[in-house]
């Protein structure tokens, strides 16, 4: 078996050459230009789904190919595939076929598909790009391939009032973000004459501090931070998920997010760490550290006053971003493994939640939590997926949640092979957070299992999202019970990322 | 051997909480009958383990079954269930105990298949913590029995139940993250340099020695978390509350064995000096004072109250702090005795919540200022609960007097050896108190005249299956008062060594 893997891997290597290092990318990115051609010859918005749907799993096939075979290798001097970028890519695109998987049954879709599946791979595209740039300047692209088909995601629901002025908001914002972005690595340029990442962290130690240096970084801390949505970079988040169709919510809460993060922890570990005595790498842990424990901090107590259960995992989803900043506080790999696995689980666990929310809005219920009330009575299967999504985010035992906090959490005291008193007030206030996080995700769990229903029909939820939630539902119970392989990939991928 | 009879301790609760789960529809009524079934094979693999396993093992780690669970990233998490003196009667407890609710609640209409499922699902977190040997395991067992609880009480509770439920569920868990947190330092620190990182008991035993402000600090994580589900003041106000909205079944289980999972944690962990060797230096004075504290505050508390079962939910808090002042001793008597409470406390507070239940849903009122004179109409009642509140004062020949003896004498060898014997007058002030709140609740609601307040004129006295039950757990008193040693053998091994 293994030997057909390698040959398999080998005959790539032959006939794409270099490019067999982003052809996973190349596959989604003709997936993205084929939907609108697929959709004008046959008007069948089912049809376009299930061509991207195949090639987005033609690419992930050729991904964990190449992953098996530890065919790794760098396009263009430019897209680097490595243990980390096709971690990344897989996430990304598992994330992108739950998507897809639900998105012909909501209703938008129907008129635009073309346009939505185009969108939906584009970013897809983008965010693998993005993962696999070794280059200041590849990232920056990338990450505006995939911002500006977001914004057109979120406006596609244009007779909307709310996805309008989402959409609006998102755009101004990204706007502003991407400036920064653009402006910070413009010094980073004008400090060290290089836009390469190794380059830049072979260069970093050999300097002297200066203003310039802080400021880019301060620039694409800022520019970034507003991708994760980390406070006080987070106002959009709960607008545009409100906004935004249900599904394009999830996907852009689960991958846009973990696209940020892939960028952030590429930058600024290869920065601060690789060069192993960076300028400044205290203050700016102390910055990261500080950020995430305010971020995770208004995430959940803001959370605890929603009443729209979109905006309630939108602020989830903020305090979420906090846990994982944990990471590029500590900037070690046991915590980056932890970072990388708590990503994956919160595919599986706020991608789930958000299907559920689009199911039962296309199923005719509200937004509201009120709305949820004896859903235990009206659809006893989605009401209980959706206690273990809630219990996982709050890191209950034994669920997918629970396990990625406990190596996330505990990479905040063991800092490089030793027990440190240094992060231990960020690993108290984030267990603490954990630990108050469960009051809003219990209010939505007594009002499905313990009120009284308003009315006592049966609500039905159409098949193919049945079938996404089974798989979320999977992910959170066996990510949770046995997640040894996972976060041996993750371990990988750290290592990966030290390794530049 | 060859049969992993620790693991389907385990297991078998768990496949009967999933078979009762989904017996919806008409079928809920049977679920009743797999419980007991089940109930029935955990109770009868705890007693061969007990009587049979344990007592013929000259080695105790043949009580004991290892697996590795997962390695990765530099971690190994075990599945490592064993048993020794500490467990053995708390596992032992833990199987009577839900095999006894589970008859009890025999009559339980309202969903009996969640009912029951509950019961057993606590049944495997439970037995998962008296077992577990690995940190992972044990965080996670740990955790497990909160679900079931909070639902047990929000659907089956008192009118206050959402609040309580919630209050129960937050309250415990934030003691549980905080736990967690010295879980994480301390086995990372034992095990500097060790290519995985093994969270089983024994690696962090065997580990590297800590530095003494390093055990003193994490000790106080460790403990916080413990102390929370004991409880002991000031940490103890989610339990008033959660007893009085639990059903009967429920806060049965919440004081007999959901309690000593505190008590249990600290001497398991906290206590043990491999690892912690040089931390009761510290909080010795500390675990003695808030263990007195908890002691005459709990006692003081019961005096106050007119609700029989916050009375009784009280009266935990004051022996589970003689609890933590045996474990403060941090004596062989002290450990043999604590452990000893835990299991008595376990079996007598069942009878004090079963009847406290029952006038409950006898004569619709718990409220000791409505009740009165029901030795007359009632007398099989009155005799079980005059069983129940004289055992629990400690009346010499029941069960909980030798604890509550062995427990004083330990505070008193304290004390002398700190040369500050006055403070037992606190130990024989509880007493006073204790017989005080027992005696006056007995003459409010079984003496005197027939209460005209409510009407009692249809109730009846308690159904059979109940009787049933309390006969038991009232025969289990007095055999364990009068032959102690019938436990305390059991407890020995492990106690010695303190």
């Amino acid at each position: 078996m293994a030997e057909i893997f390698d040959s398999l891997a080998t005959t790539l290597v032959d006939t794409f050459k270099e490019a067999t290092f982003v052809l996973p990318e190349l596959i989604v990115l003709i997936a993205a230009l084929i939907a609108p051609l697929v959709f004008y010859l046959t008007k069948n918005g089912k049809i376009v789904a299930a061509v991207s749907f195949a090639l987005i799993a033609v690419s992930a096939l050729v991904t964990m190919l190449l992953m098996h075979t530890v065919t790794y290798g760098v396009a263009a001097s430019m897209f680097e595939f490595d243990a980390f970028s096709s971690l990344m890519m897989l996430l990304f695109m598992a994330v992108a076929f739950l998507t897809i998987m639900v998105s012909p049954c909501h209703v938008e879709t129907t008129k635009h598909a073309g346009e939505y599946y185009a969108l939906i791979c584009a970013i897809v595209a983008g965010m693998m790009f993005a993962a696999s740039a070794a280059n200041l300047l590849a990232i920056f692209i990338s990450v505006e391939v995939v911002s500006i088909s977001s914004y057109a995601l979120v406006a596609l629901k244009k007779n909307d009032p709310r996805a309008s002025e989402a959409a609006v908001k998102y755009l101004i914002i990204g706007a502003f973000s991407t400036a920064l972005t653009l402006f910070g690595m413009s010094m980073i340029f004008g400090v060290t004459g290089t836009l390469d990442i190794a380059e830049i962290s072979a260069i970093v130690p050999t300097m002297a501090a200066n203003w310039a240096f802080i400021v880019g970084c301060i620039g694409m801390i800022a520019g970034y931070g507003f991708k994760i949505a980390a406070v006080p970079f987070h106002s959009w988040a709960p607008d545009v998920y409100e906004g935004a169709s249900t599904p394009v919510s999830g996907f852009l809460a689960t991958a846009s997010k973990k696209m940020g993060f892939a960028v952030l922890f590429k930058i600024f570990f290869a920065l601060f760490i690789i060069g192993s005595t960076g300028v400044f790498t205290l203050e700016f842990q102390y910055v990261f550290a500080i950020i995430a424990a305010i971020t995770m901090t208004v995430g959940n107590v803001v959370a605890i006053s929603q009443s729209n259960i979109k905006r309630m995992l939108a602020y989830s989803s903020v305090a979420q971003a906090g846990y994982i900043m944990i990471a590029l506080a500590v900037m070690s790999q046991y915590a980056t493994t932890g970072a990388l696995f708590h990503m994956f689980t919160h595919v599986v666990m706020k991608g789930g939640a958000f299907i559920i929310v689009a199911a039962l809005i296309t199923a005719g219920l509200g937004e509201k939590i009120e709305d949820y009330k004896g859903l235990a009575k009206r659809a006893p299967l989605v009401a209980a997926a959706m206690m273990l999504f809630l219990f996982s985010l709050a890191g209950i035992p034994p669920l997918a949640g629970f396990t990625s906090k406990f190596v996330l959490f505990s990479g905040a005291i063991f800092v490089n092979g030793a027990v440190s008193m240094q992060w231990m007030w960020l690993a108290l206030i984030a267990v603490l957070n954990s630990a108050i996080s469960l009051y809003y995700y219990a209010r939505v769990v007594k009002a499905m299992y313990i009120e009284k229903p308003a009315c006592e029909d049966k609500v039905s939820v159409p098949k193919p999202f049945m079938v996404a939630i089974l798989l979320c539902v999977i992910g959170v119970i066996v990510l949770g019970v046995y997640p040894e392989y996972l976060i041996d990939l993750c371990s990988k991928a750290a290592t990966a990322l030290w390794l530049l | 051997m060859d049969i992993p009879i620790l693991s389907l301790l385990v297991i078998i609760p768990l496949i009967g909480a999933l078979a009762t789960l989904f017996m919806g529809g008409q079928r809920a009524e049977k679920a009743k009958y797999v419980a007991v079934a089940f109930s029935a094979i955990v109770l009868a693999l705890a007693l061969y383990v007990t009587f049979v396993g344990y007592n013929n093992m000259a080695d105790l780690a043949d009580l004991k079954e290892s697996y590795v669970w997962f390695k990765a990233a530099g971690l190994q998490m075990n599945i490592i269930f064993a048993i020794d003196g500490l467990s053995i009667l708390m596992v032992l407890l833990t199987a009577i105990l839900v095999f006894l609710v589970v008859i009890f609640s025999w009559h339980e209409e309202d969903k009996p298949n969640y009912y029951h499922a509950l019961l057993l699902a606590m049944e495997v977190g439970l037995m998962g913590v008296y077992m577990a040997q690995d940190f992972f395991l044990f965080y996670i067992m740990w955790e497990v029995t909160l679900i079931p609880m909070y639902f047990m009480i929000s659907w089956y509770g008192g009118p206050r139940r959402h609040y309580s439920a919630i209050k129960f569920f937050i309250y415990t868990h934030v003691a549980s993250v905080i736990m967690l947190i010295g879980i994480f330092a301390v086995v990372f620190q034992t095990q500097i340099g060790a290519e995985y990182i093994s969270f089983a008991f024994e690696a962090v035993r065997n580990g590297a020695t800590l530095a003494p402000a390093f055990q003193t600090f994490f000790f106080g994580l460790l403990f916080f978390g413990f102390a929370v589900k004991m409880p002991v003041p000031p940490f103890h106000t989610w339990l008033p509350d959660a007893h009085v909205e639990a059903p009967t079944g429920g806060s049965v289980l919440l004081a007999g064995v959901m309690l000593k999972m505190g008590s249990y944690g600290i001497i398991r962990v906290c206590l043990d000096s491999a690892i912690f060797p040089d931390a009761m230096a510290f909080w010795q004075p500390i675990m003695i004072g808030l263990g007195i504290f908890a002691m005459v505050y709990g006692a003081y508390a019961c005096i106050a109250q007119n609700d029989l079962k916050k009375m009784v939910a009280y009266s935990s808090i004051s022996h589970m702090g003689m609890v933590l002042v045996g474990m403060g001793c941090n004596s062989v008597i002290g450990i043999e005795f604590a452990i000893f409470q835990m299991f008595a406390h376990g079996i007598i507070s069942g009878v004090l919540f079963m009847v406290c239940g029952i006038a409950g849903h006898n004569f619709g009122t718990r409220d000791m200022r409505l009740l009165g004179g029901l030795a007359g109409k009632f007398p099989v009642y009155a005799l079980f609960m005059m069983f129940g509140f004289m055992a629990s004062l400690g009346l010499p020949g029941l069960m909980g007097f030798i604890a509550e003896f062995g427990l004083l004498f330990g505070l008193w060898e304290y004390l002398v050896s700190q040369g500050l014997e006055v403070l037992i007058v606190f130990g024989l002030l509880d007493m006073m108190l204790t017989a005080g709140y027992y005696l006056w609740a007995m003459q409010k609601t079984l003496f005197g005249k027939l209460t005209d307040k409510i009407d009692l004129t249809h109730c009846h006295d308690i159904a059979k299956n109940e009787v049933a039950v309390l006969a038991v757990l009232c025969a289990l008193i007095a055999l364990f008062g009068i032959w102690p040693t019938l436990a305390l053998d059991f407890v020995m091994p492990f106690a010695g060594a303190f």
